[in-house]
């Protein structure tokens, strides 16, 4: 599903975010970016989903490599990855429905199937009964429930997530895990960045540390070291 | 199809709302330019009217009476033909083409137009003189054609029409200059608008961006709204226009019979060619300022 091929990718000549990383990821699996804060880790998932380019290597995605791929055929490559952020980036003057409709709504689905999959996957994370409220409304680990329900309504292939936990407790973040786990099992490939510890350790899968922008270590059924 | 036009007029409306002083502002300054604009093209017109007996070089006209003979004509253009040395060339108009002529030169004057006929209107012989001709030889000449007994009367091009024609051309390119400033800046404020916009949108211009919408989805809404600012102003200066010559046509009614006014006003179905045009400035000034910044800041 995806593949990482000698990416190198750096801001400036000092500043080297990811340097000379190769790894395979296979359908279905979930794995853990791990790592300091200023490791690479959220530069690797820009990388996957095209926000940045590297300056040297591949990036393959779905069979394609996505480097070299057009302007224009990129938005079709983001319409299969779905994208969860620490800080939510929810739209604040929508309802918790619209936020999850506009994700299906500016990729041109039809009225009567956005009507359809927006109550589906509000069921699915738990939010049932609260489509009307505000994102001010809602705690924090419903906030991270409506944009995870965001970035799987269009039923992506890959999901990547940059620090979903970080700003939940440990609690609501397990409840978080939990639905990324859910959603892992439904066959879409999970990629999440993340240095909490207790979560890796807890949930017991493949691991990718990075130091430096460079991969250190790469085991199956990892912990945080 | 549907959901996506659905989409598009309501991120619209909402930008418009959203943006409400910026947008009232680039309106507006739209409008007084394409006011300007029209305005220009409508004296202009007015001005041809007042000159329309003479164009192509035409500096005497000889008025025939209404019930002139074939022969009392005759011997009118043998009379021109004779004087080839000062006159160029000549050209005679009939009842039919002084009646066309008279719908534009009395425009103002309904009444008289009203009572002029094929039997009534006066012809006329137009005379292109030869360059280089003197002028007094021109004065002297009309006189001559006066005492023919089937001429109404003759009228000698003077310092008048030139200073009328001067006046046209001065007032035109200024006119305009001033309204393609204006108007160039109604693309700079319907510009900084949709800059304003899109900045004011920019966490869902990026949320829009990673689910996948295409840049031209994300564009659409903003260039639709930059083309709305322009076809509004340009709505509004056509609603401003109209309101104008209907004002200055039913005033030129009131101005005393052969003041000269008659002719300055536009009543032949021009002034609607005008507010087409206005429209169709205006949606391109919108669409150039919008299209401009919808492709330059959208790397937000």
């Amino acid at each position: 599903m995806i593949r990482l091929e000698n990416v190198t990718k750096s801001y400036s000549e000092e500043v080297v975010a990811v340097r000379d990383a190769s790894f395979d990821i296979a359908k279905g699996e979930f794995v853990f970016l791990v790592g300091p804060s200023g490791s690479g880790k959220s530069t690797l998932l820009r990388l996957l989903n095209r926000q940045d380019r590297p300056e040297r290597g591949a990036v393959w995605v779905a069979g394609r490599n996505i480097v070299d791929m057009p302007p224009s055929r990129v938005p079709h490559l983001r319409r299969n990855i779905g994208n969860i952020f620490q800080d939510y980036k929810l739209l604040l003057e929508k309802n918790v429905f619209e936020n999850i409709a506009f994700a299906q709504e500016v990729i041109g689905r039809p009225k009567h199937v956005i009507q359809q999959q927006v109550p589906a996957v509000l069921e699915l994370v738990g939010l049932d009964g609260k489509e009307e409220r505000l994102p001010n409304q809602l705690s924090g680990g419903e906030q991270q429930r409506v944009s995870v329900a965001r970035a799987f309504v269009n039923r992506p292939l890959i999901m990547l997530a940059d620090e979903p936990t970080g700003n939940l407790d440990p609690a609501t973040g397990e409840g978080i895990m939990r639905l990324l786990d859910r959603i892992n099992k439904t066959g879409t490939t999970v990629v999440m960045a993340t240095h909490d510890q207790r979560i890796v350790n807890t949930m017991r899968k493949r691991v990718i540390q990075l130091d430096r922008g460079v991969i250190v270590r790469d085991q199956a059924r990892g912990v945080y070291e | 199809m549907l959901s996506r036009l659905r989409y598009t007029l309501r991120e619209t409306f909402d930008s418009f709302r959203r943006n409400a002083t910026l947008t009232a502002a680039a309106i507006i300054t739209a409008a007084i330019s394409l006011l300007g604009v029209g305005l220009t093209l409508l004296s202009q017109h007015a001005f041809d009217n007042l000159l329309a007996r003479w164009e192509g070089g035409v500096e005497m006209i000889v008025f025939m009476r209404p019930q002139a003979t074939t022969d009392q004509l005759a011997l009118v253009e043998s009379a021109l033909e004779s004087q080839n040395q000062f006159i160029q060339s000549w050209s005679y108009c009939d009842a039919e083409c002084s009646l066309d002529e008279a719908d534009r030169v009395l425009a103002g004057e309904p009444g008289v137009l009203e009572l002029l006929t094929a039997d009534t209107i006066t012809t006329q012989f137009k005379a292109v003189p030869t360059e280089g001709t003197d002028v007094d030889l021109l004065r002297q000449l009309s006189s001559e054609f006066a005492e023919f007994p089937s001429v109404f009367d003759v009228k000698f091009a003077e310092d008048q029409i030139s200073l009328i024609t001067q006046l046209q051309s001065f007032f035109g390119f200024r006119l305009l200059l001033l309204s393609g400033f204006l108007l160039f800046a109604a693309i700079l404020l319907i510009w900084n608008t949709i800059r304003t916009a899109i900045f004011a949108r920019r966490r869902e211009i990026e949320v829009m961006k990673l689910v996948g919408a295409t840049d031209w989805f994300i564009r659409v809404p903003f260039m639709l709204e930059g083309l709305l600012h322009g076809v509004i102003g340009g709505a509004l200066a056509s609603a401003g226009l109209w309101a104008w010559n209907s004002q200055w046509t039913s005033g030129v009614k009131e101005f005393p019979e052969g003041s000269g006014f008659a002719a300055l006003v536009v009543t032949d179905g021009y002034d609607k060619w005008v507010m087409v045009i206005m429209l169709a400035i205006g949606a391109l000034a919108g669409a150039i300022g919008s299209g401009i910044a919808a492709s330059r800041f959208l790397d937000v």
